[in-house]
């Protein structure tokens, strides 16, 4: 039955309150442990058509007549276009439209970091519009660059109100430590890099607007495309059926779509606008850089008292400032905690939303200030997590959490650091190092699902949502499959069209599996109910004593066991169709995920080479669809996150603000080499109380404590304390030398 | 653009020299080399090594298992760019590369273009030289050079032969040119002499497909010891001996590549031994 | 303009009036309509563009169409190679855009050395970059490629 209500909706750390239709949910959860299919090793649904290259990109769309369109970006990082002439690069050979500021949304006039777009040419090849662009001419009048965060917060430029929080009260927590310890962290830029470049290819069709776009978020575009061209919803087909990556970059049209869509408008003919790779390494979006400054105060016996932080991101020209405070707020169960965080508003280019915005940068300066407080307490690292577990957020109760489960998993691997030290052979010394993690994974309202059985017997789930490579094809198939009481090979998936299938939420903040996936399973109990009322007139049995395992409808008694195709195939033309949506989340509780990384290290203490060799990762998301696609996700964002530990930077120059580093070779992402062993578990305890799965989300939580538990390894191995990402051979070297010098003075060592 | 394939070195008539391609494709489509005319060399090159002798045509990736050439040689190739890159690049494109300093391949109208400005100098220098940065601080990105620097290889082109160290210049106010080829001159082989023990180590950013941030190369010819170093300078860098690093003049955001020289400079020659 | 001959993945073609200066990759791609080589970065940095030239994997998005000498084999002629079914069981794929990249490189590995360490296959797939991190899933595939 369908209700409207009023609840709370939260992404990627970003709270609303949003009015929602939902249905209620009232499906008992399944008990806890692996099902037929669901908490199993599924093969992912789609993995062969994108091993063998037939999967269908935005990148592979081409259409008859396709034109290509080229952005002119100001080269400059703040400055206004005084006068523009387009006349050169019309005349142009191929040229068939030029755009300039103003034409469209996206394009603008004021330029407020390098690579902000400005005009856009669409021409027969990619290097015809590249060429007309050029010779587009422009004034600019040059405006004040300001490009360092801390001047910004200084004179308040900032792109929104700080954010402030407080609890108890810091500076009494701080007159009753015992011991404080107080420091500086900076974390870098970061390039989301997915490997398939930002682009969408746009056609008319009628008054209809086609829009191929590697997305993350299939309606979400299709709202804001509806929007930018006053169109009703329904005028906007967007299609993403394969993408090539987002992780948060790729949650909005961008400039580069509504370009191709009023390209199109104005030439008749398709467009592709494509970013370069080094547009995306400039303007397609980053993790922000930030400054944290940050204190922990406690008693002898290892009671954190007072936590506080000043927290600057360094947010660009636009975008928002994300929850760097938000560990240091929710991890522990300290009484007097003090933040203030700010959004600077710098020219340089806009953040975006890269897998667990802020509390990457943030559980970095927490877990490594906590492991500097451990040291010089004496007391062991993880025991001082145990000591100071939080069991619940401020005054809220927790949904689940299982976070002391995963330092119990974990306590094996971190009793051996003994014996990984003791491996430390001439200049390489090798340690451990562990770091909490905390985000947040309930995803929320509203999300729908279809399912369509037609008489031979085979479901498949319809909806309008994405597979970003995170494999939620095949977990929605094994949720239906399931319910069901089919086999999976039974249950295909249709995604990715926003004209076939309703509303699903979008692929970032850890939200598809928990949020389209109980409409999955809603769905699904509505078809398998059906199939049982036909079961049940077919066969003169009561529905009660009817059920559907592996394919067949079968009877309590027993008597009763045949193919569900039996039963359907005098459907004929006929089909089920079951339809479900995503209950609203459980009020008045924090819905996050937790876990642990252990990290094994080794560091050549002349050299700064670093080398992780091993990381143990626990993690508690709820129950678990996949075990496979799940132990993926958690190695992936362990990769990726060693890339911004080690070795990923974007730099400017500091004199203009120009980005420098727009090419892979100069942006270094880990290479196949560059991975250590990655040994996961998880608890997979499902949550009680969110939805009828019990599942959370895993695309983050697993890059969230890397880059802390990497420095806290450092820590061990070598007593040097790295207060920097990424953690290059400079900052490694730098603090190698500043730590023999604190030995010779004489400083506490490694429990 | 044209595209020559002339079948002898008596065919040659001006346009750009066009091997393996990797660093000429880019550096044409940025527009940094002029495209107008390619002059594919593969069929005048001689590839493949005998006696001493390795063509200018062999690809790292054929040296990087070549059993008949010096270690040092051997690692250096094993170790710089990626395998696609190994099996494409030819060891005389490798000599030839341009350095990976950002303000250069962005085309800022620096030094080397031509220009009155070092951007690096003044701007974002962490990844370039700490010798001979005066004038520019660009850092020459290949560890063959300096394996082969080392080894004190004698280049053979179609006009003449020198040894490698004169095939490279530091840049200047009158001539920017870091390598010293007249126009159509064609790198053919290196002679490249046998040393006792040769050794290449490398620090870089990665485990792998990373330019050198330092790059030390050591040979031993009886007596004597010959030190070579890439990522340090503009040019390939040749170390009279480890306390010439004392001489180093580093950036402010460069000093860190000292102690790091040193160490595997030390190390280096300890393994010589 | 010129007219080009290539053999690709065992066929014969003939491509009349192609630009000199285009780019293998984007040859394949748009003239051929053999979309499974991917352009990730164009400039021969990431990998994902390899395909095979005489079975050695070479970056087709820096390689000049005209300049070519040998068969060529993209993802499209490794339909049938057991490690399509290893990458598939190894779950070695994610968004899927480097994949195919790093079949032909597998490929070619293997071809060449059935059974490597996993030294071997880091050191020769490094130049494959993989956004997802799928590494170890794929070092598992060519570990298995046999089963």
């Amino acid at each position: 039955m369908a209700r409207l209500i009023r609840t709370e909706k939260e992404v990627e750390g970003r709270f609303e309150e949003v009015w929602l239709v939902v249905e209620e949910d009232a499906l008992d959860q399944w008990p806890e442990g692996p099902r037929e299919v669901v908490g199993r090793d599924a093969l992912r649904k789609d993995a062969r058509e994108r091993i063998l290259g037939q999967a269908r990109y935005t990148a592979d769309v081409q259409l008859p007549g396709m034109l290509h369109a080229a952005i002119l970006r100001s080269p400059l990082a703040h400055a206004r276009v005084e006068r523009i002439d387009l006349s050169a690069a019309a005349a142009m050979p191929g040229v068939h439209a030029v755009l300039g500021p103003g034409d469209v949304r996206g394009l603008e006039q004021e330029a407020g970091f390098n690579g902000a777009p400005i005009a856009a040419v669409a021409a027969d090849t990619f290097a015809h519009a590249q060429r007309a662009a050029r010779a587009i001419e422009i004034e600019w009048e040059e405006l004040e660059v300001v490009l360092d965060p801390e001047e910004a917060v200084r004179r308040e430029l900032l792109t929104t109100e700080p954010a402030t929080y407080q609890r108890g009260e810091l500076e009494r927590g701080l007159a009753e430590a015992d011991v404080v310890v107080e420091g500086t962290y900076r974390t870098s830029v970061v390039l989301h890099n997915s490997m398939e470049t930002h682009q969408a290819v746009c056609q008319w069709i009628g008054d209809m607007l086609e829009v191929y776009i590697s997305t993350q978020y299939v309606w979400g575009v299709r709202s804001a495309v509806a929007d930018a061209f006053g169109l009703p919803g329904d005028k906007v087909r967007v299609i993403c059926e394969y993408m090539g990556g987002g992780f948060g970059s790729k949650n909005d049209p961008g400039e580069y779509t509504l370009v191709a869509a009023e390209l199109s408008r104005r030439t008749g003919r398709p467009v592709r606008c494509a970013l370069t790779r080094r547009e995306e390494n400039t303007a397609a979006g980053n993790r922000n850089a930030t400054i944290q400054k940050l204190i922990v105060g406690a008693k002898s016996d290892g009671t954190i008292c007072a936590l506080g932080g000043e927290f600057i991101n360094a947010v660009g020209w636009s975008g928002w400032s994300a929850g760097t405070d938000g560990p240091m707020q929710m991890l522990y169960a300290c009484d007097n905690v003090r933040t203030v965080r700010y959004g600077a508003k710098i020219n340089t280019p806009p953040m975006k939303a890269f897998r667990a915005p802020g509390f990457v940068e943030g559980t970095f300066g927490l877990e490594c200030l906590i492991d500097e407080l451990a040291a010089k307490l004496g007391v062991d690292p993880l025991e001082l997590r145990r000591k100071n577990y939080a069991s619940s957020n401020d005054d809220k109760p927790f949904s689940s959490k299982n976070l002391m489960a995963c330092y119990d998993l974990a306590q094996e691997q971190w009793d051996r650091r003994h014996e990984v030290r003791a491996r430390s052979t001439g200049t390489w010394k090798h340690g451990v190092g562990m770091a909490s993690q905390i985000w947040y994974g309930g995803g929320g309202p509203p999300s729908y699902a279809w399912i369509r059985i037609g008489s031979d017997g085979r479901a498949q789930v319809v909806t309008a949502m994405q597979d970003i490579g995170t494999g939620t094809r095949t977990a929605m198939a094994q949720i239906a499959a399931e319910e069901l009481g089919f086999p999976l090979d039974r249950v295909e998936v249709s995604l990715g069209d926003s004209s076939r299938g309703p509303y699903a939420t979008l692929s970032a903040g850890s939200s598809t599996v928990p949020s389209v996936g109980p409409a999955v399973r809603a769905a699904a109990a509505d078809a398998k109910r059906q199939l049982i009322e036909i079961a049940a007139q077919r066969y003169h049995l009561e529905e009660r004593v009817i059920g559907i395992e592996n394919g067949s409808v079968v009877s309590a008694d027993g008597n009763l066991n045949t193919p569900v195709e039996k039963l359907v195939e005098v459907l004929e033309d006929a089909q089920i169709l079951g339809k479900g949506a995503r209950g609203p989340n459980p009020t008045g509780m924090s819905v996050l995920t937790f876990g642990i990384h252990v990290v094994e290290v080794a560091v050549d203490v002349e050299t700064g080479e670093v080398r992780v060799d091993r990381v143990y990762a626990a993690h508690d998301v709820g129950r678990i669809i996949n075990t496979m696609g799940a132990r993926s996700q958690v190695e992936g964002g362990i990769i990726q996150g060693i890339g911004h530990t080690l070795s990923e930077q974007r730099l400017h120059d500091p004199d203009t603000g120009r980005i420098l580093t727009t090419t892979l070779d100069a942006y270094r992402m880990p290479t196949a080499a560059d991975v250590p062993e990655i040994v996961c578990a998880f608890v997979d305890k499902p949550d009680e109380h969110l939805t009828n799965l019990g599942s959370k989300g895993l695309g983050e939580p697993p890059i969230v404590p890397i880059a802390a538990a990497i420095g806290n390894a450092i820590r061990d191995a070598t007593g040097a304390d790295v207060h920097e990402l990424p953690i290059s051979r400079e900052e490694m070297l730098r603090a190698l030398e500043a730590a023999t010098k604190k030995e010779r003075r004489g400083a506490p060592a490694a429990v | 653009m044209e595209l020559l394939q002339p079948s002898s070195v008596d065919d040659l008539d001006g346009g750009l020299f066009l091997h393996g391609g990797t660093e000429v494709v880019p550096l044409v489509r940025d527009g940094i080399l002029s495209g107008e005319r390619l002059v594919d060399v593969r069929g005048l090159v001689p590839r493949g090594v005998h006696d001493g002798t390795i063509g200018a045509g062999t690809t790292l990736a054929e040296l990087e298992v070549e059993p008949a050439i010096p270690d040092a040689l051997r690692e250096a190739c094993r170790l710089a760019a990626s395998p696609q890159l190994r099996n494409m690049g030819s060891l005389g494109g490798n000599l030839l590369q341009s350095t990976r300093c950002w303000y250069w391949r962005l085309k800022y109208p620096c030094r080397l273009h031509g220009g009155d400005r070092c951007f690096a100098r003044e701007g974002e220098h962490r990844e370039h030289a700490i010798f001979a940065n005066d004038f520019c601080a660009s850092a020459h990105p290949s560890d063959v050079a300096a394996a082969l620097l080392a080894l004190n290889a004698r280049v053979h082109t179609t006009q003449r032969e020198l040894a490698l160290f004169e095939l490279y210049r530091v840049p200047d106010e009158g001539d920017r040119d870091v390598v010293r080829l007249q126009p159509g001159e064609l790198i053919l082989e290196l002679e490249v002499p046998t040393p006792d023990a040769s050794v290449y180590l490398k620090a870089m950013d990665r485990k792998k497909w990373s330019f050198p941030q330092v790059g030390v190369a050591a040979a031993r010819f009886g007596g004597e010891t010959r030190i070579a170093l890439a990522g340090v300078a503009p040019i390939p860098w040749l170390l009279d001996s480890p306390a010439a690093l004392d001489a180093a003049t580093p950036l402010p955001r460069t000093e860190w590549k000292t102690p790091l020289a040193r160490a595997l400079v030390q190390r280096a020659l300890a393994a010589l031994q | 303009m010129s007219d080009l001959r290539l053999s690709v993945n065992g066929h014969e073609y003939e491509i009349r009036g192609a630009r000199v200066g285009i780019s293998l990759a984007q040859l394949l791609r748009e003239e051929l309509g053999l979309t499974g080589t991917k352009i990730a970065c164009n400039e021969g940095h990431c990998g994902a563009c390899t395909v095979q030239i005489d079975g050695v994997p070479t970056l087709s998005c820096i390689t000049l169409a005209h300049t070519v000498r040998g068969d060529i084999t993209t993802i499209e002629g490794l339909r049938d190679h057991p490690l399509v079914d290893a990458f598939v069981r190894a779950d070695a794929v994610q968004c899927g855009f480097c994949t195919p990249g790093q079949v032909v490189s597998a490929a070619a590995l293997v071809a060449a050395n059935p059974s490597p360490t996993t030294d071997e296959i880091r050191h020769h797939m490094a130049g494959n970059i993989c956004r997802c991190g799928t590494y170890p899933r794929i070092e598992e595939a060519i570990l298995h490629w046999q089963d």
